[in-house]
């Protein structure tokens, strides 16, 4: 393990979970091909970083950071398609036409809106995190030497990513960067808590709206396909009388 | 009058304004978001239109929405019910997809631009189509067609307009196709079959048919049949996309056409799936073009009229386009730069102008460049910090200094003045290369654009060389204005033009006039005094999965990543420099880091 790469305690607490997700295959594809996308959306963010930072310095680092992102994307993408064709098979149930789950690795942060001291801060705290997280996958997939091997090379590029945010935030906020990370980390547990809370409130929505759908909707749906039965095919004929008035949304 | 057009919340968000009835600026949000196919609420794109400008929102005389979103909601929900109860899963997310956010668009532009509420208006989304095809066209009457994959409830629109002498102006919409007919999903839908992401690679399908022969028509027949009254129908049991967002195709659509190409899977036209994959591109297509062929046909017969102004999604099909204008019977087909949803704010704000307000009709410049300009300064600032090799040069001189570099097979990043508004580089956004050899498709295949390899790249000529390069028939040149459709190279070019020639012999060509790009059209020029042939490859200033650039130093990040050998923007030109790596910058950070490693952060 990289000396520097340490494991949070919630990961190790939840070692049997992560062992669970990278025991089974498909699971195992599934979180690669999640990993591209985030790792490319991560990319993507911190090149926006290079791209509108005024310092000449971190415009550089941010890039090479970024290249390293968008690598590691290509690297996931390409470990979770390999993986694929072994078991082509079990395609139909990974993805059935369904966009794979993803999004932007630093989705809630707005990068043009940040001063480079509080995305350094960030981007601190999140690459450590993921260093000891990915430390956890490296172990888990000692039976499969390929996804091995890119975690090894993934961590050492962590590691850069570890050091040169602390290094550069000492430089621009020589003064408070230690209460900057302090910070960050606050920040990314109350952005987890919001992203708990929002996951649950979209369970509970989901099963309000289900519940409407089957108590409520029964009545509206038949009349719904009996209008549907009445609707001709083919053209139809644009009606020059019809309700255009511009200030309405119907 | 200052009118703002918005089209937001689906895909492709933009904004546009008009100021006395005539574009001012226009410009995606992907653009400045740098998020590909940008879908939020275009609040940068709105800023940015503002400020160049020097508007502030209350000075706006109406904000136009491209769409009237309650319209849109009903037929959701509608659909929702008509699935009933197979429609359970998908249910939820589409309410609150819609009534998170979607649905509220008044009240959305009111609370972000803080304009009063009777100022926002609607247009229909097919009527803002219809506005940006033809009251951005030069032409005076025309017939109009729309298509794409749906609006509110019209997926294909046909009607007529008129610019009439005393300023008036007319949109007629005659008849529509609804959903859950569409060619758009259509389309969309083998789109994802051969997994490519929908709303975003169909052009994909478009370049993969070429190497496909349509023997498959005869299934794709079976989804679409064709109505008594010459419009079309989808046969409902193929498609799943009017119950559910998880998938478009059904399980008859598998067992019709096999199973779907995985989308991890690079496409090997030597094996029999790939040939397959490639047969059904071909095949869809095929029946793509003879649909609108036959409308467009119908559609000429009944209005008499010389032109067409082609708009929506489906526009951006450049073979179809060119079997339209080949056989329809129209004499010039125009199809606007941005025909897809962000074209749609330019349209609602012209529509809004000319046929709400009344005001009278003005011509409105035929060009694509609405967006941000780019700051030379700006390139040079960062180029030299970072030690590469930056000169600076009079305008005849770098274009004698790029038309050299390109004969000597580099790679150009050509940024000049204003961003295209739309989906294509124009000439001002471009990567620019010598279109002769198959190596060079390839390099950039390979080590710039990094995509599929069947994917061809466009040709940009001089509109007045056009002709001898490619087989253009008339109004052909018309519409390779904005790069709209697709022309065979002439047979004895071909291996002369290996780059930019597709395996089918064609190329989707932009023929430039001098006035709408002065540079490239002079270092066309150049570069036929060097090479024999003033054609060059031109494809858009981007990586893969990224939006067209649109700030220089955006273009510079996307130089450094990639093998892009010199980059332009206007009088500054920076040449790769070998010795500058990365390397040394890692341990330069690495030694920094030792001193503190023992600081407790890391």
């Amino acid at each position: 393990m990289s000396p520097l790469a340490r494991v949070a305690p919630l990961d190790r607490i939840l070692l049997p979970v992560h062992r669970w997700v990278w025991n089974d295959f498909d699971r195992r594809v599934r979180k690669l091909l999640a990993f591209a996308e985030v790792e490319s959306d991560g990319g993507r963010d911190i090149l926006r970083a290079a791209e509108v930072t005024p310092d000449a310095l971190l415009r550089r680092l941010y890039l090479e950071h970024a290249i390293d992102e968008l690598h590691h994307g290509d690297l996931f993408r390409q470990r979770g398609a390999a993986l694929l064709r072994t078991r082509s098979t079990r395609l139909r149930t990974l993805f059935n036409g369904t966009p794979l789950p993803g999004g932007h690795g630093l989705d809630d942060l707005s990068i043009q809106d940040e001063p480079d001291h509080r995305l350094l801060a960030f981007l601190h705290v999140a690459e450590k995190a993921a260093a000891g997280r990915f430390t956890i996958y490296r172990d888990l997939v000692d039976d499969d030497p390929q996804t091995r091997a890119i975690f090894e090379e993934i961590l050492r590029d962590e590691v850069f990513h570890m050091n040169y945010t602390y290094t550069q935030l000492a430089r621009v906020m020589p003064r408070s960067y230690r209460w900057q990370v302090w910070r960050a980390r606050a920040s990314r547990l109350w952005k987890r808590y919001l992203r708990v809370a929002a996951g649950i409130a979209s369970v509970v929505g989901n099963a309000v709206l289900t519940i409407m759908y089957f108590i409520l909707l029964p009545p509206f749906a038949w009349m719904a396909r009996r209008a549907e039965r009445r609707e001709p095919v083919g053209w139809t004929p644009i009606s020059r009388t019809r309700d255009d008035s511009p200030t309405g949304q119907y | 009058m200052k009118v703002l057009g918005i089209s937001a919340h689906y895909h492709d968000s933009a904004a546009a304004l008009l100021v006395d009835g005539v574009p001012v600026c226009a410009v995606q949000e992907e653009r400045l978001s740098r998020h590909k196919n940008d879908a939020a609420f275009p609040a940068a794109a709105i800023e940015w239109c503002l400020n160049h400008a020097a508007l502030e929102p209350a000075d706006l005389d109406a904000v136009v929405f491209y769409e009237r979103s309650m319209l849109k909601f009903e037929r959701i929900l509608t659909c929702a019910l008509r699935a009933f109860p197979r429609s359970w899963r998908s249910f939820p997310n589409a309410m609150k997809n819609s009534l998170g956010e979607k649905v509220w668009a008044r009240g959305i532009i009111s609370s972000h631009l803080g304009v009063p509420r009777d100022k926002i208006l609607f247009t229909q989304h097919h009527e803002s189509h219809a506005a940006a095809a033809f009251l951005t066209a030069p032409t005076r009457r025309a017939a109009i067609l729309t298509a794409d994959g749906v609006g509110e409830w019209a997926t294909l629109t046909v009607g007529h307009g008129e610019r009439r002498r005393d300023g008036r102006t007319d949109i007629t919409l005659l008849r529509e196709i609804r959903f859950p007919h569409s060619l758009g999903m259509l389309y969309s839908t083998f789109t994802a079959y051969l997994g490519f992401a929908v709303n975003e690679d169909e052009y994909k399908v478009m370049g993969l048919a070429a190497y496909g022969r349509p023997t498959l028509t005869g299934q794709v027949g079976k989804l679409i049949r064709r109505t008594p009254d010459g419009a079309f129908a989808l046969v409902p049991e193929y498609f799943e996309y009017q119950t559910t967002a998880s998938r478009s195709y059904s399980s008859r659509f598998v067992e019709l056409f096999g199973p779907p190409r995985n989308p991890y899977d690079p496409i090997d036209l030597e094996t029999a799936d790939g040939r397959r994959f490639a047969d059904c591109a071909a095949s869809v297509q095929r029946v793509l073009e003879d649909t609108l062929v036959d409308i467009a046909r119908a559609l000429h017969q009944e209005t008499g009229l010389s032109d067409l102004c082609f708009g929506g999604g489906v526009a951006l099909n450049g073979v179809a386009n060119a079997r339209i204008l080949a056989e329809s019977g129209f004499e010039r087909l125009f199809v606007p730069p941005a025909p897809g949803d962000a074209g749609c704010a330019v349209g609602a704000a012209l529509y809004a102008d000319r046929i709400y307000l009344g005001n009278p009709d003005r011509d409105v410049p035929d060009h694509p460049f609405w967006g941000p300009e780019v700051d030379a300064k700006e390139l040079a600032r960062a180029a030299r910090e970072d030690d590469q090799d930056v000169i600076e040069l009079e305008d005849a001189a770098m274009i004698e200094r790029v038309a050299d570099e390109l004969a000597a097979d580099r790679v150009i990043g050509w940024m000049d003045g204003a961003t295209e508004f739309g989906p294509r580089a124009l000439g001002h956004r471009s990567i620019l290369a010598a279109p002769h050899s198959h190596e060079m498709r390839d390099r950039l295949n390979r080590d710039i654009k990094y995509r599929e390899e069947f994917r061809p790249f466009a040709p940009v000529v001089p509109i007045e060389a056009a002709d001898t390069y490619f087989e253009l028939p008339p109004g052909g040149a018309r519409l390779a204005r904005f790069m709209s459709g697709v022309f065979p190279v002439r047979p004895e070019w071909r291996a002369r033009l290996a780059a930019i020639t597709h395996i089918d012999g064609s190329a989707r060509l932009q023929a430039l006039e001098r006035e709408m790009a002065p540079r490239l059209h002079a270092l066309l020029e150049a570069y036929g005094r060097r090479s024999g042939i003033p054609v060059l490859l031109n494809t858009s200033f981007n990586l893969s999965g990224e939006p067209i650039v649109t700030r220089a130093l955006e273009g510079y990040s996307t130089f450094r990543r990639c093998g892009i050998d010199v980059l332009v923007a206007g009088p500054t030109l920076v040449s790769k420099r070998a010795t500058v790596r990365a390397r040394p910058l890692k341990e330069d950070v690495a030694w920094w880091s030792g001193s503190l490693a023992g600081s407790g952060g890391v």
